[in-house]
């Protein structure tokens, strides 16, 4: 029962349940599968042979496995590694790039720092001079106020009289 | 006397030393039973005793084993029933 080509079923492990074709025997106990289980030594124990028998040559690549399996309508297992992807890594930064990169910063910064310091300073130097302003504007209150006052009462004096 | 509420059997009592030399009584929830085969009721290996809350919080491949009815059959009864189906 157990030869090259002939279709079995697994029946241990993960792979149990699959098909696959026996490829070559390497023992009187062990044989190499593929199909749609993982390419792989397989003790005898742990497979039940099928009455099917496909033609395959002696340690079948598993895309000639594949290729026979689609004949079948079977679809063998995808046992190809992934493609290995490059592992991100920063690399340092010329000088040029760091240049480039602070005259950008320095542009954002003209953007919208100056207006802030211009509005800063335009307020300091406003408070500056309300301040000498208030200082000002403080002595010639004191000096308008009492005149106001005495003017009122003396409306109001009037007003009294009127009445 | 244990609180009232914890005097039922539905809790199981676990005997704790406790700094000081002390032995004090701590009540725990019971575990669950050992998983079993659907077929042969056989003890399933490789299927953790845990309670539900810590099972909940283990991968899928820690629960049971990696294999067509792995957790619900014993190896023994998956192998019978694939030979089964494939003989039929």
């Amino acid at each position: 029962m157990i030869e090259i080509g002939r279709i079995v079923v697994k029946t241990a492990g993960r792979d149990a349940g699959c098909k696959a074709v026996i490829i070559d025997i390497l023992d009187d106990k062990y044989v190499l599968v593929d199909g749609e289980t993982r390419r792989r030594k397989c003790n005898i124990l742990h497979i039940e042979p099928l009455n099917q028998i496909i033609k395959i040559g002696k340690n079948a690549s598993h895309e000639e496995v594949a290729k026979a399996f689609d004949e079948l309508g079977l679809k063998a297992r995808l046992t190809k590694p992934k493609p290995k992807t490059a592992r991100p890594r920063t690399k340092r930064k010329t000088p040029e790039q760091l240049r480039t990169q602070k005259e950008e910063k320095r542009k954002l910064r003209d953007i919208f720092k100056p207006r802030k310091k211009e509005e800063k300073q335009e307020t300091k130097e406003a408070t500056l001079e309300e301040k000498a302003g208030l200082a000002e504007g403080k002595e010639e209150s004191k000096e308008v106020k009492p005149i106001e006052k005495k003017e009122h009462k003396k409306k109001e004096t009037t007003k009294i009289k009127k009445s | 006397m244990p609180a009232p509420r914890l005097r039922s059997r539905s809790l199981r009592k676990v005997f704790r030393k406790v700094s000081g030399g002390r032995v004090s009584l701590h009540y725990k929830k019971k575990k669950p039973k050992n998983a079993k085969c659907g077929n042969c009721g056989a003890l399933l290996k490789g299927v953790p005793r845990a309670l539900p809350f810590r099972m909940r919080s283990m991968a899928k491949t820690k629960k049971r084993p990696e294999r067509p009815f792995g957790g619900v059959l014993c190896s023994r009864c998956m192998r019978q029933a694939i030979i089964d189906n494939i003989r039929q």
